[in-house]
């Protein structure tokens, strides 16, 4: 069986589309510890534009959303999500018609779900991301969220913050999108060095304390708030810092 | 800067307003401005009683010119008091916006000085936050019953959503519990803010519109004898007449000592059940009629829509490849997610249990009430779909169970007194 391995972006990814559609049974990811068995041929996918294209135009002709549907399965952590991508691919083109509702078909509740995953993380960083003011007048937020969704996020917050100048820094992939005021970029990003405004650790206090006194203590739910808000988000919240 | 310690009694006294939403408003940035409001609304973060922080939720002043019976800021409890400036909310309200703590300002105050003055201060705060600080977060603001009317616009047009406190579900608790609010306080406003979002609509207005979120109103639950029924009723009837977006019930915590008041809480159960009717009259078709009688409460046994199933079993079972939207919302273990899935993959192909099982629909309710492709997987006889009902609906009543901390509410919740 032959297993395309991708560096990991989406052009790696539709050119190994490309060179995996005819075969039998094969496996597309870009997880570098795959587990082989005694008749794997590892084939390496360099990006090949031509191909990428194609395929892309392919799915488009299918279903014009799919393609922007598959970029989002691709920022998933999930080790599995080029196979999940390419097999729903594989249904798309069989049926010739959008099968994003289809939910009749494993596929494409697969496919649907991690979808979800992707999308319900951005939107619940649009509410866990927290800016701390720095000496310079900037605001710097660092996180580190399951999926790569950092220039997601971005467009959100470059609208709502249109004057300011920020950074959104995704500590475990080590890439950070930055906001001068005007445009943004994403960047790499390794260690960031902050030093902060006099006044951040009175608003964080501030904050402490408001989160302290709103919480109903004759109301007890502690499950129902993990629930919401997953511990492994709580290391970037001040109010839930010791 | 703003004082802690105020920060703490302003925060205290505001809590137990229910209404913590962010969405139904679309505003958007302006060149030189500072946030915008998504309409679906951001939670920010979670405390430990499980509710959700969105807004920045605090009183202007607790200082109270009224003695509402349930109240903690009465004025004749013997409590810290706190008055904040425009000024002070604004950069409170900004610097914590700018740090992604919050969504936008909830303000509301207590009646201080006059009804006029209180809601005068009120308009001041959020006039400034839009003109000078150029703020195009979300604002919901508390009316002052008995303010007047100019003000009120005044400040509808500035805010995103406003919202008048029912307080109590008849005009005979609120009199004897709130004697200084009367029910034509809290209707006239209402009706008033109703008819210019009526007429913005009909004058197609686009900038600057009254409550783009529209209004919510509260009830307290259990602080006086009104039945389940009634409060549904009086909840349909806002929703209807006054186009509402919510309406929100807050079981009832004795945190004042009265001879008019129970010295008991209302329980979450309780509240829990409205919610869901809440959530059938709005989303899913049903009337108060069909879920619960005038003087009836809900059953604490089943949710709501179980408990209308089995009432209806004439109905059952639907057969999931043919009926139509409106049956399968009234299916118990199907909700309107679930329901939008179903209606999407039978145009695909027919649907069998293995189908439903990976759409997430909760079986162990639905298969007593559903067919897929004519075949059937629950149980014949009424008192056994009763029992395996009625186990689940335990469940759900033992984990809320553990929310209450006081053990004698615990109790009445076991022996059914709820």
């Amino acid at each position: 069986m032959k297993i395309f391995i991708t560096d990991g972006g989406s052009y790696g990814f539709f050119t190994a589309v490309f060179n995996a559609y005819n075969e039998s049974a094969c496996v597309i990811t870009s997880d570098e510890n795959v587990q082989l068995s005694f008749d794997s041929e590892v084939v390496r996918v360099e990006a090949d534009g031509e191909k990428c294209a194609r395929v892309q135009k392919k799915i488009e002709a299918c279903d014009p959303a799919a393609v922007d549907d598959i970029l989002l399965v691709l920022r998933s952590c999930d080790s599995l999500k080029e196979q999940i991508a390419f097999e729903y691919i594989k249904r798309l083109i069989e049926k010739k018609s959008p099968i994003s509702r289809a939910f009749n078909l494993p596929e494409v509740i697969i496919f649907d779900e991690l979808k979800n995953k992707v999308t319900n993380e951005v939107h619940k960083m649009t509410g866990f991301l927290r800016f701390m003011e720095s000496d310079s007048g900037a605001f710097y937020a660092p996180y580190s969220p399951d999926n790569d969704i950092t220039d997601l996020l971005m467009r959100h917050f470059a609208k709502r913050f249109m004057n300011e100048r920020f950074v959104i820094h995704d500590v475990g992939r080590k890439i950070a999108g930055i906001y001068d005021g005007h445009e943004w970029i994403m960047s790499y990003a390794g260690e960031a060095e902050i030093y902060l405004s006099e006044y951040e650790t009175v608003f964080q206090t501030l904050w402490k304390k408001y989160y302290k006194a709103v919480n109903i203590e004759q109301r007890p739910h502690e499950k129902q708030m993990k629930g919401y808000m997953p511990v492994r988000y709580w290391k970037f919240l001040p109010e839930k810092k010791i | 800067m703003i004082d802690e310690r105020k920060l703490e009694i302003l925060t205290e006294s505001a809590k137990y307003d229910v209404s913590c939403s962010s969405s139904g408003s679309g505003r958007k940035n302006k060149p030189g401005g500072l946030g915008n409001a998504s309409v679906g609304g951001i939670c920010h973060s979670f405390t430990p009683d499980g509710r959700c922080i969105s807004l920045l939720k605090i009183l202007m002043s607790n200082e109270c010119l009224y003695d509402c019976e349930y109240c903690p800021n009465r004025r004749s409890a013997d409590v810290p008091r706190a008055r904040l400036t425009p000024d002070e909310i604004c950069e409170l309200t900004i610097n914590f916006y700018k740090r992604n703590y919050i969504e936008g300002l909830f303000l509301s105050s207590a009646v201080f000085d006059s009804p006029d003055r209180t809601m005068e201060l009120l308009c001041e705060t959020v006039a400034k936050l839009r003109k000078v600080y150029n703020f195009n977060g979300y604002i919901h603001l508390k009316g002052i019953p008995h303010a007047d009317g100019a003000l009120m616009m005044r400040a509808a047009r500035l805010a995103d959503r406003m919202s008048y406190n029912i307080e109590l579900p008849s005009e005979k608790s609120l009199k004897l519990l709130a004697p200084q609010k009367s029910k034509q306080s809290l209707l006239v406003p209402m009706r008033g803010l109703k008819e210019a979002m009526d007429g913005d609509r009909i004058n197609k207005v686009r900038k600057n519109r009254v409550l783009p979120a529209g209004q919510t109103t509260q009830m307290i639950i259990g602080a006086s004898p009104e039945s389940d029924g009634q409060i549904l009723k009086l909840t349909e009837a806002l929703y209807r007449n006054m186009d509402l977006k919510r309406v929100y019930y807050s079981s009832y915590i004795p945190v004042v000592k009265s001879n008019k008041l129970p010295s008991v809480g209302a329980g979450l159960l309780r509240e829990h059940r409205l919610y869901q009717a809440d959530w059938l009259i709005r989303f899913y078709g049903f009337n108060v009629d069909e879920i619960c009688g005038e003087n009836e409460n809900l059953s604490p046994d089943y949710d709501p829509k179980c408990a209308w199933a089995l009432r209806n079993m004439q109905y059952f079972p639907v057969e999931v490849n043919t009926a139509p939207l409106a049956m399968l919302l009234r299916v118990p273990g199907i909700g309107a997610k679930g329901a939008y899935k179903i209606c999407e993959a039978r145009k695909f192909a027919k649907l069998d249990f293995d189908n439903l099982a990976k759409m997430r629909i909760v079986l162990k309710r639905a298969k007593h009430f559903i067919t897929c492709k004519g075949k059937f997987y629950g149980s014949e006889s009424q008192s056994q779909i009763r029992a395996s009902l009625m186990l689940e609906g335990a469940r759900e009543s033992q984990t809320q169970l553990s929310m209450f901390s006081d053990s004698s509410t615990a109790l009445s919740v076991l022996t059914g007194e709820l």
